[in-house]
This record gives structure tokens, sequence and C-alpha cells, in this order.
């Protein structure tokens, strides 16, 4: 089952990257650099572009650690999801009630008639929806708690499906739901370089965001800079421990 | 494929509450802005599914997701009613609301569906006595339609089913009723095996309150059927797809639950 389609453009790319990892077009000049940290050993392709000639060593090192953790985080999700569309399946061949659905019927039928140009609907209509939406549910919960779970909490909130919303394509008919605010919190203010830093993950964004805004130059800069003070952070001893695990994991997956 | 018209009005709501049983949260008397959403309750059960045991729902996600799931609804239903008019039918099938969701983007959600459809088209066919099963169990689920009061028959019967429809609805219900009931007979157990579609799925024993013999085949015969879809040959071939996978009985157990509190 194919992984349902991300919102940008940059996203489609390294989400069909999980799959096949494409080699794309990256500077020779920045492989050069040598890794600091035994976890960057694993070199991958980078998916996301790189102007290597406006950044200093160190910074070239930074950027590419949160580059791995990044597509690192992607794969996961991405798995997460096919694992989803496979338990889906799985359940559905294995219903044996068509009797007790999850969501009433009725209820249903009301939302359809709420449109005043919908007449007549068959019987079956209705049951295939109970089923739909049940998965819908499942899905934009999954996909919210993904979000929140990068955020390192445990309760999820209205902003998580908001994130969700805007990082899936096929959502787009749920922006008027979140208001502004609540998506503003995830993407829109993080690429500007007075914001702090808000920890590990929320860093990420910096660079998650810059393919967006087309800045080569000034950007990566920029986008360097707010991630130097991660360094120390993930040269944190319980950081390399929690990422050596999922490494194998992947690794183990993979086979 | 069986597509019967629903009367609007109180017949709806009716045959909603017949539907629902006892999945339904609420049947609270209609106001506009709770028919509007799906019930809450309903909406946290699905959710916690997918989460972990530790995982917190604050109070406006869950309301988050009751108005994202209505306006999922009225998006799908809104492209599968144009479809409707373009090709000037009146009534919105199953297959329209497939079609709609392949055309907006829910390609991964058509093929799980469909499989649904399928094999809940299997189901209602059996439940018709449709179904190649054999007679004995046939007769058996007669002797039983006779022997329930008349109160039970008016209960069961859905709106929109005419006179001929309705002993097989009963029918039904009476499957339902039983499906809590004790192991499959060996007889009717060792009929299923032979079948090749059958052989597919591999029926285990349920063993919740258990009743008197009659009872008990009566559950054989209603287990059959719900772990042997090839054999309905009269509900449609190309059951191929659901045949391909066998269903793992955790799962099924899971499904068996609500079955147990229902038509006591």
């Amino acid at each position: 089952m194919e992984p349902s389609s991300q919102p940008q453009p940059a996203m489609g790319v390294a989400a069909g990257g999980s799959q096949v990892y494409p080699a794309s077009a990256y500077p020779p000049a920045a492989t050069v650099a040598p890794p600091a940290v035994a976890s960057a050993g694993l070199q991958s392709v980078q998916p996301f572009p790189a102007n290597p000639a406006h950044m200093s060593a160190q910074h070239q090192i930074v950027y590419q650690q949160a580059q791995q953790f990044h597509q690192q985080l992607q794969q996961q999700q991405q798995q997460q999801l096919q694992q989803f569309w496979v338990e889906r399946m799985t359940e559905i061949e294995a219903t044996a009630d068509f009797r007790n659905h999850n969501l009433p019927l009725a209820r249903i039928k009301k939302i359809m008639k709420a449109d005043e140009d919908v007449r007549m609907i068959s019987a079956e209509a209705p049951v295939v929806f109970a089923k739909a939406c049940e998965i819908f549910i499942l899905e934009l919960t999954l996909r919210s708690w993904m979000h929140t779970e990068e955020n390192k909490r445990r309760t999820l909130q209205k902003n998580d499906i908001a994130a969700a919303i805007t990082r899936t394509d096929i959502y787009d008919f749920l922006v008027d739901i979140v208001p502004r605010d609540e998506m503003k919190d995830d993407g829109i203010g993080l690429p500007r370089p007075g914001l702090p830093p808000m920890g590990a993950p929320a860093d990420a964004y910096p660079y998650y965001y810059m393919p967006q805004q087309q800045v080569p130059g000034p950007g990566m800069v920029y986008g360097a800079q707010q991630g130097h003070p991660v360094t120390y952070l993930w040269q944190d001893p319980q950081e390399q421990q929690e990422q050596a695990p999922e490494e194998q994991q992947s690794l183990h997956e993979r086979d | 494929m069986d597509s019967s018209f629903l009367p609007a009005g109180a017949d709806n709501g009716s045959a909603g509450g017949a539907n629902n049983g006892g999945g339904a949260a609420q049947q609270a008397p209609p106001i506009r802005e709770q028919d509007r959403l799906m019930p809450i309750a309903n909406v946290i059960r699905i959710m916690r599914r997918v989460l972990p045991a530790h995982a917190k729902i604050s109070d406006d996600a869950k309301e988050t997701i009751q108005e994202c799931v209505s306006e999922y609804i009225s998006f799908i239903t809104g492209e599968a009613n144009e479809r409707c008019q373009r090709e000037q039918r009146k009534t919105i099938t199953a297959e329209d609301v497939l079609w709609a969701m392949s055309r907006l983007g829910f390609d991964d959600y058509v093929e799980p569906l469909s499989v649904y459809l399928h094999r809940y088209r299997e189901f209602e066919g059996e439940a018709r006595g449709v179904g190649l099963a054999p007679a004995p169990p046939r007769g058996d689920h007669h002797h039983h339609h006779h022997s329930v009061p008349p109160s039970m028959l008016n209960k069961s019967r859905g709106p929109g089913s005419g006179a001929v429809m309705l002993p097989h609805h009963h029918h039904h219900d009476m499957h339902a009723s039983m499906y809590g009931g004790a192991v499959p007979p060996p007889p009717h157990h060792g009929f299923l095996m032979p079948h090749p579609q059958g052989g597919h799925y591999l029926p285990y024993p349920y063993e919740p309150t258990s009743y008197g013999g009659e009872h008990a085949l009566a559950s054989g015969y209603y287990g059959g059927a719900a772990y042997a879809p090839g054999n309905n040959g009269g509900s449609g071939d190309g059951s191929g797809g659901s045949a391909s996978h066998a269903p793992p009985g955790g799962s099924g157990g899971g499904f068996d639950h609500p079955h147990t509190f229902a038509y006591k």
C-alpha cells in the first residue's frame, strides 16, 4: 500500500526516498567534510538542496546532522503509515460483525442529507461511510500523534491536528476547521532567524522548511545559525543512545 | 448488487436506531448541533485504538476530530452526488462513495473499503438465505424463527424491508443472537473443511455463554457462514481478494464481543 502524498514537494521527494532512496544532485565538495560524531557515520544522500560554499565546516556538520535526524524521523513515520494500512486491510478481512458499526448510520445519513442537493441514499452508502470514517479518524489521529511525539508531549492537542492537516495533501479540505493561529504555531513562524529554538525536534524545522523559501545563500546561513545550539544536545550521551537502537531497527527492517 | 431505498423522516430515524443497536453512544432527540457531529464517545474510542496507552487527548482535539469527520462526510458526499446528477440518477450508491474518494485523493481507502463492501454483501446475502448452506441448518433456523415472539419480530423489522423481506431479516437476527453460542458442532465443521475456498479461513472456537444443542447448532451455522465467504455463491463471486488473506484469530475475537450483548 502506497503512503499518502505529502503537501510540500520536498516532503514528497523525501517520502519517496524512504521507499527507494533516490540520489539527488549534491555538490561533491560537501562530502569532503568528515563527520564528527559516530552516529553520523551513516552517510546518506541528502534530499534537500545545500550550498556548502556559504557554510563553514562546523555549520556543515550541524546541517548534516539535522538532515540525518529529519530523514530518520520521516522514515519512521512512513513505516508507521505503511503498517497502518496493512493493519486496516487485515482488520477488514477479519471482520465478522457487519451489524454493529462503530459509528451510527443514522447520524451519517443526516450529515449526508444536510446537503439539500442529495436526494436518496442507498442502504450500503452509510455502511461504507461508517468504515471510511473509522479509517479517517484513525489515520488523522495517527498523523496528529506523530506531531505530538515530535514535540515530546503525551497529550494530543488541536495544533497537532492542525500540523497533520498542513502536512497531508488529502486533508486540504479541512484547513478551515483549524484556525490560523494553530497552524502558525507549527511552521509559519519557525523559519524566521530571530526565533529561539524550542527543543531538539523543533530545531529540525528550520531545515525542514528551508526548501520552501528557495533562498540558497542567506537561508542556509540563517538555518545553520539556528541549528548551532543543538550541537551540544546531539552530543549528549542519552541522545546518542536513543539514536543507536533506531538505526539498528531500521537496518533490521530493511533486511 | 442490492440497494434498497431508505424513506425519510421518522422511518429513517427508526432504521438508524435498528442499525446502530448497542453500538450507538446516544440517541437523543434530534438537535441540529448534535446531529451535525458524530457522537464524541464513538470518536474517542476509535482514536484510542491507534494511540499508545499513555496518550491523552485534549478536549479541543476531540471536538476538532468530530468536526473533521463531518466535513469528510460532506466533502465525499458532495462529490458522489455530483456524479449521480451528471448521470441523472437519484440514489447515491456505495460505488459512488468509493468513486468520490478515489477522485478526491483518498486512493488508499478504496481497496480496503471495496473488500469491506464485498464482504458485507456476502454477509447480507447469507442473511437472506441466498447462500449455498446445507439444508439441515437452514431447517433449524426456520424452527427458531417460528419460536420467536411477535414483539421480537416487530423490533427486528426494518422500515425499508417489505413483507417478503421480513422472515429473512429476522433470520439474520437469529444468526446474530446465536453468534455468542457454544463451539460449532463437528458435523457442520466437517462439511466446511472440504470446500476449496473455505480452506482459506480457519474457524476457531468461541466459548462464551453456552446454550442448548439447537442453539449450538445454529451458532455453528453462523460461524461457518462468517468464515467461509466463498461458500456464498448466491451473493456473487469474485471473493478472490478476500480469500487470499487469512484473518488473524485475535482480530476476529475482538469483533465478536459486541455481539455478546446484542439481542439478549
